[in-house]
């Protein structure tokens, strides 16, 4: 008698398993747990990690720049401890603007700049988010995107890219080919002095 | 197809004299569409499982978003590129392995397979070769791979593969009399080997509803047909029965040391296997390319799509099977067979031929 109990016992708990799995398969658009991810994303964190004070609770996210306000004063390359920002400046004509190379004379604040700023590049694999280039900076253009600045740029965290050469992110708005004027003006200009 | 092609060509008055010729070229025309058969099935079952073990566990398995190049909707194409992938793939032999052998081995694997597949068949008429004795070809045919399997885990010279192919091998002769014995009971019922009788033994009705298919035919042939599954998945080494592939321990069994292409040619086998068993399977239980309602949807086209519709149904419940059971250990491998299957089958033929005997 207990041997057929066995075999009713196993066929029960073979077809309780299979019928687990079927159920499974058969509500897959519910039960699935797959992100799709560049189609699909997960929504963004709060923007709380775990200070009291309000200021602290600042994500760095991104470094960005707003070229229009940068006069390439250079602090924060000096001041960046891996050295991922690279600037390249050429001498212009004080306070006046050049529509070819998007070049604006006077910063928001008032500021007029003497420098335009041919290259500003931010490699964000090399960067380490410490957030010690946005402090030196005059004009406070260049800045972590997120916490007290989401105002000024949307958040953005993943910034994920499929090739790591799109990682450096280029800020510089002079168009590559005026660009080229410009350093060959800079070389005459270099040679005749 | 054979005799159709020899007699087309010997129809035509400049090809007759070559006799031989239109033998072999008969052949080779009847032997092209197995092939592609046995490559779309390995290709269709592979995306299938990859869906059907992703939807078990509550994945999504292949899908078209990534880098590069789009697999199509929902993945389709992602089996069709990694064929590209093995096809291109740098064909490694280890320096220690018995050459000759290593490269025989996946030929010999493939053409058990493939000649199992002449064999088989997808309706009355659609047929590589025309045996009256199919049933015991077919048995026959699908144990010359165990040769390949052995050479292969031999010729690897390397432990594991060997461990890996003696423990298939073992599984396999030792699972293919149960199997065997478990399809007496169709022969015993039919009168025949050939599958077109046994095939043609089902047709009609039984009960006023259900189709006089031999699964239905007693309570002894449902247990027939139990076995006779169980053991063939145990045959073609799926799990719970894939004791030959142990990640843990014995990596990949006989596999290990194959890459690219001549591993593309076990996975077709292995896939054409399981077509071959779940078919036989269709065939011999499950009434073949009748239809399930009787009298309707019948005809020649209709019946390689039921035959395929049924076989590949038994196909998903292999799938159904690897994704739920857990594994066996390989004593309890081999007892279930020769201490619970082997009586199990002999049982069945005695309960069939008494059935037969004294109920009718």
């Amino acid at each position: 008698m207990n041997y057929f109990l066995a075999i009713f016992d196993t066929i029960s708990t073979l077809i309780t398993g299979m019928s687990v799995t079927l159920s499974h398969m058969l509500k897959i658009r519910k039960g699935n747990v797959t992100l799709q991810y560049p189609v699909e994303r997960w929504p963004r964190p709060e923007r709380n990690i775990g200070f009291n004070e309000e200021s602290y609770n600042v994500i760095r996210s991104r470094l960005t720049v707003d070229m229009d306000d940068c006069i390439g004063c250079l602090k924060c390359e000096r001041a960046c401890p891996v050295d991922c920002i690279k600037i390249e400046t050429h001498k212009v004509e004080k306070g006046e603007d050049l529509a070819d190379a998007n070049h604006t004379g006077i910063t928001s604040n008032g500021t007029p700049k003497r420098l335009l700023v041919t290259r500003f590049d931010i490699d964000m694999s090399e960067c380490c988010y410490c957030n010690l280039c946005t402090y030196p900076c005059p004009e406070e253009c260049i800045f972590m995107v997120g916490g007290p600045n989401s105002n000024r740029h949307e958040i953005d965290y993943e910034f994920s890219e499929y090739d790591r050469n799109d990682m450096v992110y280029r800020f510089s708005k002079v168009p590559p080919d005026i660009l080229q004027n410009y350093v060959q003006k800079k070389e005459i200009s270099e040679k005749a002095s | 197809m054979v005799d159709f092609y020899i007699d087309l060509f010997s129809s035509v008055d400049f090809i007759k004299p070559y006799q031989s010729s239109i033998f072999i070229i008969s052949v080779v025309l009847s032997g092209i569409p197995i092939f592609g058969f046995m490559a779309v099935n390995a290709l269709v079952a592979v995306y299938v499982e990859r869906k059907v073990s992703a939807f078990m566990q509550d994945r999504l398995g292949p899908m078209g978003h990534g880098v590069g190049l789009h697999a199509g909707k929902w993945g389709v194409l992602q089996t069709l590129a990694d064929a590209i992938k093995l096809l291109t793939k740098e064909d490694i032999i280890p320096k220690s392995a018995d050459k000759k052998l290593f490269l025989l081995a996946p030929c010999i694997i493939f053409i058990g397979s493939f000649v199992a597949f002449a064999g088989f068949p997808f309706n009355e008429f659609l047929v590589a070769a025309d045996f009256n004795l199919g049933l015991f070809y077919i048995l026959a045919m699908s144990s010359v791979g165990v040769i390949g399997i052995i050479l292969a885990g031999y010729s690897s010279n390397n432990k594991w593969s060997l461990y890996g192919s003696m423990r298939s091998a073992a599984q396999i002769v030792s699972y293919e009399i149960p199997a065997a014995l478990s399809l007496l009971p169709i022969v015993m019922l039919s009168g025949s080997l050939a599958f077109k009788d046994i095939v043609l033994a089902q047709t009609g009705s039984t009960l006023g509803i259900l189709p006089n298919w031999f699964i239905f035919d007693n309570p002894f042939m449902i247990v027939a047909f139990w076995l006779f599954f169980i053991a063939g998945v145990a045959e073609v080494n799926r799990t719970p029965f894939d004791l030959p592939e142990a990640e843990s321990e014995l990596v990949a069994g006989w596999m290990t040391e194959y890459s690219g292409m001549r591993w593309a040619f076990f996975f077709l086998a292995e896939y054409a296997n399981m077509f071959i068993v779940a078919g036989v399977a269709t065939i011999g239980f499950l009434g073949g390319w009748l239809s399930p309602i009787p009298g309707f949807f019948e005809g020649n086209i209709w019946g390689v799509f039921w035959l395929v519709s049924k076989t590949s149904f038994l196909i998903f419940v292999m799938m159904w099977f690897r994704w739920t059971f857990p594994r066996l250990r390989t004593d309890q491998l081999m007892r279930m067979c020769w201490k619970f299957f082997l009586p199990g089958s002999f049982f069945v033929i005695i309960g069939v031929g008494l059935w037969d005997l004294l109920m009718r």
